[in-house]
């Protein structure tokens, strides 16, 4: 089982590659901020509060994200597999085997990534410990302390949710009769499993409830960060929320989103059907997208607020403005990289459908177009709904700071943000259907 | 079938030939073929494997370019054309009937009927696409989806999908492969009425006996080059002749 698990996995270059960055990435993310966390014991006073503060509320943001996309780029790719399950199946496997096949070959490449994301976290934790320090966060008297016990704790955990995540997924491919596996599963929808639901009512909940809290009773508190610490957060947690309702967000908005790109031309007609009704394939690109946009206008508009609202010269607000920007700076870029390697994922399982394309007659451009205008109806939905979940955090927070429900300055960030994010998108598209489209088309 | 007017071929190949690799390893798949295919009439192509089936079927669509030899579509030499002008030609002139049906799988029965047009950058004619689907027998499903049809009803909107540009030949491969037999009987009437009522071309590369007897004229092919026709086949005629191409191509 062991020798098929490798032999099928250097079948499948492009996948595996997904998987080892999304763990790599969010193994060093969340080892990093870790080390901090264990430097903490060895500190005094209130630098030992900051460290723990930096590795385990703000890292604690940031796992959040990150598990969520390690898990959901392990179940897409999982879920791509079914075809070759049913294959397996048929010819003698068992449920269990065709399980333990894909389990263990997800194993074998998370291992690597993780371990890989250990080493490098223990590098880059140093780092971020000595920015923190020279930034005057902590004193000099307080030195990096971490062993290999936070990072390894960090690559545990990565390990465990993609562990859970590719059992989860499957075991849903595994269900059924083998013959109903191998079929095309085109008719698909996406449907949700009742516990998605419920995680994503938990957290879009929390998070309003939180901002509820923040204009209720934080806003109140005489220490200016309490609003801070109870709505920073809201636009991260909805924001997740809704990623894990993508697939049905997406289904439901394709329709509307798809007369931005018009549905006149054959790129869009193909484009928005495409996407309303495999919702489940590019579901994958939206939650990034959405949890980008969301994160990034929450709590850069939040750090905006905080610089313009209190009086100068606190001693807290350049710390927490850093902190927050690293935050800001780092989940950018490892969702960046989460739309890119959605988009490369989900467009190499559709190589025998652009090809179908090709053979009935599209231009490579026309196959292009369409690629791209479904990431153009993508990308729309997930500013829109992600700006809708940053609000979260900046409205609560403006009135906290006593600048009404719109915050007083810095609404250039909002257009600033959902223009990268559209660029990142459109772009990852355009790429990855490029080196395909252009290929010779093959009968059959 | 011999040298026709250029106004009643459809489709027509002259000295055919395509090669892979070269030196010692040249692989020769057709090895020089004439063929013309008369405007409405219906023609299967068969032989064994490797005997240049496929690769005359992608030359012809310009999928593939051949090494020599010409291919004219409806009288115009089409060989040297670029693959945009490739593109529009089998968008336009040609229409396919693949083994795997190749539909697209989110759109309905009448959108996938419907999408050589829109490719084109015309309005469709829902017309005409529910005329179609009504004659291909799915008039009460043009709104469903691929993946709630059975295998021959994905085949029967692939055909309502190649006839929908009245294009100047339908090139079917393996229509019936994927098929049971009584479905594939009901698929192989489809494409003999579409020649028989509606003056359609077809060429049809198969390994069947029995599709082969629906055919007006079954061409031959071994080793890359045609070995045989047979004029008004019977399945039992055309299997008995399958078994022995050996013989024919000793003979010649």
């Amino acid at each position: 089982m062991n020798a098929l698990a490798l032999r099928s996995l250097r079948h499948r270059p492009l996948a595996a590659t997904a998987t080892f960055l999304a763990v790599l990435l969010g193994t060093v993310l969340i080892g990093s901020f870790a080390t901090l966390a264990e430097s903490s014991s060895a500190a005094r006073g209130t630098d030992a509060d900051t460290l723990v503060i930096l590795g385990a509320v703000v890292g604690g943001w940031g796992s959040m994200i990150v598990l969520f996309s390690v898990a959901s780029t392990v179940g897409v790719t999982t879920h791509q597999r079914s075809g070759e399950i049913g294959l397996l199946r048929t010819v003698g496997a068992t449920p269990r085997q065709a399980r333990r096949l894909v389990v263990r070959e997800t194993a074998a490449v998370t291992t690597v990534a993780a371990v890989l994301g250990a080493l490098v976290a223990s590098l880059t934790g140093h780092a971020l410990f000595d920015m923190v320090r020279s930034g005057g966060l902590v004193s000099d008297a307080t030195v990096y302390d971490a062993g290999p016990a936070s990072v390894g704790a960090a690559a545990l955990l990565v390990l465990l949710v993609a562990a859970l995540a590719t059992w989860v997924a499957a075991r849903r491919a595994t269900r059924g009769p083998a013959g109903v596996l191998l079929r095309e599963a085109a008719a698909e929808q996406g449907r949700m499993r009742w516990w998605r639901v419920l995680a994503a009512v938990v957290l879009i909940g929390y998070g309003i409830a939180m901002a509820v809290i923040t204009v209720a009773v934080t806003a109140h508190d005489d220490d200016p960060y309490a609003a801070m610490s109870t709505s920073g957060s809201s636009s991260i947690l909805v924001g997740v929320g809704l990623a894990v309702l993508a697939p049905v967000l997406l289904r439901l908005l394709a329709a509307p989103a798809g007369l931005l790109v018009g549905r006149t031309g054959a790129s869009g007609h193909l484009a928005s059907y495409n996407t309303a009704r495999r919702a489940h394939l590019l579901a994958g690109v939206l939650a990034p997208v959405l949890v980008l946009t969301s994160a990034a206008v929450g709590t850069l508009l939040l750090v905006d607020i905080d610089a313009r609202t209190l009086p100068a010269g606190n001693p807290d607000s350049d710390t927490i403005t850093l902190l927050n920007n690293v935050v800001v700076g780092m989940l950018s870029l490892f969702a960046a990289i989460m739309v890119v390697n959605a988009f490369v994922a989900a467009i190499a399982h559709r190589r025998d459908e652009l090809q179908r394309l090709r053979l009935i007659g599209a231009t490579p451009r026309q196959v292009e177009r369409s690629v791209v205008a479904e990431a153009a109806i993508v990308a729309a939905i997930g500013v829109v709904l992600g700006t809708l979940a940053a609000l979260t955090t900046v409205v609560p927070f403006a009135i906290a700071r006593h600048e009404g429900a719109v915050p007083d300055g810095g609404l250039w960030l909002v257009p600033a943000v959902v223009a990268g994010v559209v660029a990142l998108t459109l772009g990852a598209a355009r790429t990855s259907v490029r080196a395909q489209s252009r290929a010779r088309v093959v009968g059959r | 079938m011999t040298t026709p007017t250029h106004g009643a071929s459809a489709l027509a190949v002259h000295g055919l030939t395509r090669t892979y690799g070269s030196g010692d390893t040249t692989i020769t798949a057709l090895a020089g073929i004439d063929l013309d295919f008369r405007r409405g009439s219906f023609t299967a192509v068969m032989g064994p494997s490797g005997s240049g089936k496929s690769t005359f079927l992608s030359c012809a669509a310009g999928l593939d370019r051949p090494t020599a030899g010409r291919v004219l579509v409806g009288g115009e030499d089409v060989t040297d054309w670029d693959e945009d002008r490739r593109t529009r030609l089998r968008r336009e002139r040609i229409g396919f009937v693949f083994q795997g049906f190749h539909l697209l799988p989110y759109l309905s029965a009448a959108q996938n009927v419907a999408l050589p047009a829109r490719l084109a950058g015309h309005r469709p004619d829902r017309a005409k696409v529910r005329h179609l689907l009504e004659r291909v027998g799915l008039g009460d499903r043009t709104h469903h989806l691929p993946g709630s049809m059975s295998g021959g009803q994905q085949q029967r909107v692939a055909i309502a999908r190649a006839l929908v540009t009245e294009p100047e030949v339908v090139l079917a491969d393996e229509p019936t492969g994927a098929l049971d037999s009584a479905t594939a009987r009901q698929i192989l009437g489809l494409l003999r009425s579409s020649v028989t009522e509606m003056g359609q071309t077809v060429v049809m590369v198969t390994h069947d006996p029995v599709a082969a007897s629906y055919a007006d004229e079954v061409v031959f092919l071994v080793d890359g080059r045609v070995a045989g026709r047979m004029t008004h086949p019977t399945a039992d005629a055309v299997a008995g002749q399958m078994a022995h191409l050996d013989d024919l191509v000793v003979a010649r």
